[in-house]
């Protein structure tokens, strides 16, 4: 009996860390897409960047919490970058017009990595131990876990704080509302646009470096890990930064505890069948209030 | 000229005609999805893996328990391979019908999703369903068509792959006929103004949500005989063969041949695959552009996605008006 405790609990546990990467990552891509509405595929790439830019700089001799910081702020140049080069050119045209374009950009972002980075640490582990934490109540906890979560909910107080509290984020969600009304009531939407784009850029690539030091480094990493963060930011209704990180945090435990009836093979399903049946039922998201 | 000769050998020019014919088909279903339809169709390198796994499993003998790589597979029909190619275009056609039955309701962005998280539970199965797929070992010798007789009856001597070309080839041009046909008929023109908007056929008493089904299956089906066609053309598949990537390219082929049209649709499977022809003559020596073909095409691929939407939304082929489906401004 207590053994099944204990593998329900490392269960929720796991499920608490994966849900705070699709949390994370899902806030970026949430606040992006609120603004900028369009599904921007090459935001996986924003996040496999910025895990390969600190484990450049580690390698570099940097200290791990300083490449850290190093990624998020390349994520965050990565996608500005992509903006000004590429997404800007395109504002003015339909959303399908811009998830076309992000298809051609996810290319060029994620086979620049094969050219730029080394063989050698094409697939890597950052081979780091932050913390090291005694088992609690039977349950397994990996140090790194422990940073992964941590880390998690410090960048999404943050963010919360700067879109509740202060003026910028104010203005961050009213346009994200709606677009014109923000315009007449004075905002000047064109530079909230590269402020909104270099916050979900360092999001984006916080979660990239979280989700490296959960598993490895490689250049599908994001990518691969869209369909959750996708997921997340449908279900919590688009545009909406709170509903994204319940949503994430939700569908991370639920896959985790899934284990529990269905086989390991099989969990990523959850999220899938869980958006799809969330899209037929309540297509605004589950707190119904899309803002778009 | 060891390098010409390379070029021109027979069995090279037929493996690239094979591969322009396959992705050919590919992108012909897509374009029914997307140039007439304005359906969002992100599952097709899965619908595609479909029918290729179908008729593999159809055609072949179940494994004997020899082998110790294939040892999981235990499922096996060993069918004539008509039977084959049959059910792949009927079992792709219809999961096409089932994940569009999910999500025809929903908004163009929202289909993406839908479908590209149908895409990601299909790979799952194929990767997990050992008894039935090999999981992520190969199924090996998959039988071609009329092998003897090409090589008996007409004895000149040339690969395989030259024959098949014709086979593919035929094949080929039939779904090009039947699919220009369907586009001139009033189905096509009822797809083509759901595409512009929907909500005018519907005022006019059209079951558009019927419309978009059919089209959804029928394009699904075109890319699971292109699957089959896949599979025959090679002597094993592998789960690897059959990434998301691969969605994106054709979604590329389409987009660049101009969506809307067939011939487009073609053409831009041939530009792409014509580009990575051109890579590979290419020497390892030259730099940058000597690198790795896996990481270059796609590189070049998006920078010419990227301009064509610039430049010329409507593609080679596609007709301005006609195509700016979701291109408007």
């Amino acid at each position: 009996m207590a053994t099944e405790v204990a593998t329900l609990l490392s269960f929720f546990w796991n499920g608490l860390v994966e849900g705070s990467l699709i949390a994370l990552a899902g806030l970026g891509l949430t606040l992006l897409f609120g603004l900028l509405n369009f599904i921007n595929i090459a935001y996986g790439e924003y996040m496999a960047w910025a895990a390969y830019i600190t484990l450049l700089a580690t390698v570099g001799g940097l200290p791990f919490v300083g490449a850290i910081l190093v990624g998020a702020v390349g994520g965050g140049l990565i996608a500005i970058a992509a903006d000004r080069a590429i997404f800007q050119h395109f504002s003015n045209r339909s959303p399908v017009v811009l998830l076309v374009v992000s298809i051609g950009t996810s290319f060029i972002l994620r086979n620049l990595i094969r050219v730029l980075v080394p063989s050698e640490f094409r697939t890597a582990l950052y081979g780091v131990e932050l913390l090291h934490v005694p088992n609690i109540a039977g349950v397994t906890i990996l140090g790194n876990q422990v940073v992964v979560l941590i880390l998690s909910v410090l960048i999404l107080g943050g963010v919360f704080l700067l879109l509740n509290r202060t003026r910028i984020g104010i203005a961050m969600r009213a346009a994200s509302n709606d677009t014109d009304l923000a315009r007449l009531r004075g905002i000047d939407t064109n530079r909230l646009v590269i402020y909104v784009t270099v916050l979900g850029g360092f999001i984006a690539g916080i979660a990239g470096v979280m989700l490296g030091l959960e598993s490895q480094v490689n250049p599908t990493m994001g990518f691969t890990f869209l369909i959750p963060v996708f997921a997340a930011v449908i279900l919590g209704g688009i545009g909406d930064p709170l509903g994204a990180v319940i949503a994430g945090y939700a569908l991370g435990i639920a896959q985790k505890l899934s284990l529990v009836i269905i086989p390991s093979e099989y969990t990523p399903a959850v999220a899938l069948l869980l958006l799809i049946a969330g899209l037929l039922t309540r297509p605004d998201g589950i707190f119904g209030e899309t803002t778009r | 000229m060891s390098v010409v000769s390379t070029i021109l050998s027979p069995s090279l020019i037929a493996t690239t005609l094979i591969f322009v014919i396959v992705w050919g088909m590919l992108a012909i279903g897509l374009n029914m999805h997307w140039g007439e339809a304005g359906l969002l169709n992100f599952a097709h390198a899965a619908f595609f893996a479909v029918g290729a796994y179908t008729s593999a499993i159809l055609t072949t003998p179940p494994p004997e328990s020899g082998g110790i790589l294939e040892a999981t597979r235990t499922i096996g029909f060993n069918f004539p391979i008509v039977v084959g190619m049959i059910g792949a275009v009927v079992v792709t056609a219809a999961i096409g019908v089932a994940i569009g039955a999910t999500s025809i309701r929903l908004a163009d962005d929202y289909l993406a999703i839908v479908t590209l998280a149908g895409a990601e539970l299909i790979r799952l199965v194929i990767v997990n369903q050992g008894s039935l797929t090999a999981g992520t070992k190969p199924i090996k010798n998959i039988p071609r068509p009329l092998e003897g007789t090409f090589r008996e009856v007409l004895g000149l001597g040339l690969p395989y792959s030259v024959y098949y070309v014709g086979i593919s080839g035929l094949v080929l041009i039939g779904t090009l006929i039947m699919f220009r046909r369907l586009s001139d008929s009033p189905f096509g023109r009822v797809l083509n103004a759901i595409r512009e908007d929907e909500d005018v056929p519907k005022a006019l008493g059209r079951d558009t949500g019927r419309y978009k089904l059919k089209a959804f299956g029928l394009g699904a089906g075109v890319a699971g005989l292109a699957g089959a066609l896949f599979a025959h053309s090679q002597n094993a598949i592998i789960a690897s063969q059959f990434t998301a990537s691969l969605t994106f390219i054709i979604w590329a082929a389409v987009i660049i041949g101009g969506s809307g049209s067939y011939v487009g649709a073609l053409a831009g499977a041939a530009v792409i695959l014509g580009i990575q022809a051109v890579l590979r003559v290419v020497p390892s020596t030259v730099p940058i552009i000597g690198g790795d073909l896996e990481v270059l095409r796609p590189i070049i691929v998006g920078i010419l996605l990227i301009v064509v939407m610039y430049v010329r939304p409507q593609g080679m082929f596609g007709n301005k008006e006609q195509t700016l489906a979701g291109v408007k401004e």
